[in-house]
């Protein structure tokens, strides 16, 4: 009974809130940094050329298989304007089918891709739903003159590698270690040169010792 | 009867029909407005200036839908149950004074006659359910058939209490507006608080409303005795509910509320209108606050309210307000003070109520608690 009298004030209280929902067309939702909606591609604004290389990993990541690539010889790389060797050649997404999970994004190796915050992309269309590389690069150019990306200073391979060596060695991962990339690039080479280096002793070892069997 | 006054009625009618059209458009829009405002959300805001004409464009969708009757099902009576269950509800209006000499029919029975005219849409609902050749159809009319009975008698027998407290003024007490004129002084409410609430729980039950909405539930029967119902045919059954949550909110305004009464009512009659307007705006808003936040009854939860406590209460209010009335002729003491004891009696007995009621619950809780042993 006092319960429902609970109820009646709970519900005259919030009579008096300013409403949770929003008048949807004529106001739009303030979103979060981190809001997710389908993938776009970056630009290098200087060298002109986006940062797809078409290597393919967001294909073979996209649990929808919803990302088409392909790879091209780059031009600029012979006219020694561009570092790198291959670029994309097409790149296709089907956002119907995107699930907007951000994997593509967490797995390119050259901060290619990112995640927009175009969440209103319903049409009447479903062709017009694959959107061409042209379409993709334009609106990863409205997302980075939005200030939602800019590019990083170091690399990500860089700083993938560089965090992977710390977790291995066990060290812990301070600042210092994080901000060197290069020396940790190349302790894990002296690491991995070790490793061969003692595989090929362990596979000699073996060779000999079946030898003085025969 | 002349030609004259057979287009005088027609016109009469005419006139109480398209009031009573856009009097349920507009209470259902501030049903969705104000149900929004209750639950933080804006509500219809895009058809028209703040979305004043979305109830518009809702009926006009409805009468432009398809009219689809079930193969199976009994022509002449589907077809009839709609009219059956709206025309005792605009029935009601005959006798409903929306002023002191704005009233249809005067007669000197007038709440014997809502109480007899009340009983009658029970027929429209248990013709539609049975007409549909629907499991649904058939059981939301069972519902509702069961739910009106019952809380028939409260509704009716707190109104008898009205009538009896009007026998202080008039020698015509079931005259709904003898019945107006007898609260000039004080409404009703204040002298029988117990009868106001009972014959609120019982018009929150006639008209179906949340937490009583049992015989539509949409979660569990989806939409009782008018599911197998399409387009304008569904928006009669419609038209008929918001249409009796209106005559029902009159009429508690009319018993309880002192109707046309008001300050300066007795000299600026124009007033009169505009008092019993806001007197019902008040009650229909009520009953939007009530079903804001509550949720359905069970149906043997619903029928044990009834039998078990709103009824034996009813007789009790009926008993405190005869015997008061009884002993004061007797022993001859004043009116004002036979009124002040009936509220003082009155007032203990729903307290009395709501505590027994809150501590039957609490033992059922602790029970539970004892049995299965959670927190």
């Amino acid at each position: 009974m006092i319960g429902t009298f609970r109820g009646l004030y709970t519900a005259l209280k919030h009579a008096f809130r300013s409403p949770v929902t929003l008048n949807y067309p004529d106001e739009q939702p303030k979103l979060s940094p981190r809001f997710m909606a389908h993938p776009v591609l970056t630009w290098d604004h200087g060298i002109e050329e986006p940062y797809c290389t078409g290597c393919l990993i967001c294909m073979r990541i996209c649990p929808t298989d919803v990302i088409t690539v392909s790879m091209k010889d780059n031009d600029k790389f012979k006219l020694e304007e561009s570092k790198r060797r291959k670029i994309v050649d097409d790149f296709e997404l089907d956002v119907a089918g995107c699930i907007m999970c951000g994997l593509c994004v967490e797995y390119c190796n050259f901060d290619a891709i990112i995640m927009s915050d175009k969440f209103n992309e319903s049409v009447t269309d479903r062709n017009t739903e694959v959107h061409s590389l042209d379409e993709l690069l334009e609106e990863g150019k409205e997302q980075q003159a939005k200030g939602r990306w800019s590019p990083p200073a170091v690399k990500k391979s860089q700083r993938r590698s560089a965090a992977q060596v710390v977790t291995k060695d066990g060290q812990g991962a301070t600042t210092d270690s994080a901000n060197a990339p290069d020396n940790r690039v190349a302790l894990a080479r002296e690491k991995a040169a070790a490793l061969r280096a003692s595989r090929e002793l362990d596979k000699k070892n073996k060779e000999s010792s079946e030898k003085g069997n025969n | 009867m002349t030609l004259t006054s057979f287009l005088t009625i027609i016109a009469i009618v005419f006139v109480m029909f398209n009031t009573a059209l856009v009097g349920v458009l507009a209470v259902i829009y501030a049903e969705r407005k104000v149900l929004a405002r209750l639950q933080q959300r804006i509500g219809p805001s895009r058809t028209g200036p703040w979305g004043i004409l979305q109830t518009m464009a809702d009926a006009v969708k409805l009468v432009l839908k398809e009219d689809v009757r079930p193969a199976e099902s009994d022509k002449v009576v589907f077809y009839l149950a709609p009219l059956v269950i709206f025309t005792p509800i605009f029935m009601l209006w005959a006798v409903l004074p929306l002023d002191s000499t704005k009233v249809l029919s005067d007669i000197d029975l007038g709440l014997l006659y809502v109480a007899a005219i009340l009983g009658l849409s029970v027929v429209g609902m248990v013709l539609a359910g049975w007409s549909s050749n629907s499991k649904y159809a058939m059981l939301g009319s069972a519902r509702s058939a069961a739910q009106l009975i019952s809380y028939e008698l409260p509704l009716i027998l707190s109104a008898l209490g009205v009538g009896l407290l009007a026998q202080l003024y008039s020698d015509t007490p079931f005259n709904l507006s003898e019945i107006v004129r007898a609260q000039l002084s004080i409404p009703f409410i204040f002298v029988m608080p117990l009868g106001f609430v009972l014959f609120m729980i019982g018009a929150l039950a006639e008209t179906a409303r949340i937490p009583f909405d049992i015989p539509h539930a949409d979660e569990e029967i989806v939409g009782g005795a008018f599911v197998e119902y399409s387009g304008i045919r569904w928006g009669t059954f419609q038209l008929a509910e918001y249409t009796g949550l209106i005559t029902m909110s009159v009429l508690a305004s009319i018993l309880f509320l002192g109707g046309w009464n008001g300050p300066f009512s007795e000299k600026l009659t124009w007033l009169q209108p505009l008092y019993l307007m806001s007197k019902t705006g008040f009650i229909i808003l009520l009953t939007f606050w009530i079903r804001a936040p509550l949720p359905r009854l069970r149906i043997d939860q619903l029928m044990a309210f009834a039998w078990k406590v709103i009824i034996p209460i009813s007789f009790l209010n009926l008993i405190i307000i005869s015997s008061a009335l009884f002993t004061g002729k007797q022993l001859g003491i004043s009116d004002d003070v036979v009124k002040g004891i009936i509220a003082l009696l009155s007032i203990i007995s729903l307290l009395l109520v709501t505590y027994f009621i809150g501590r039957r619950r609490r033992k059922r809780l602790n029970n539970y608690r004892a049995r299965w042993g959670s927190n």
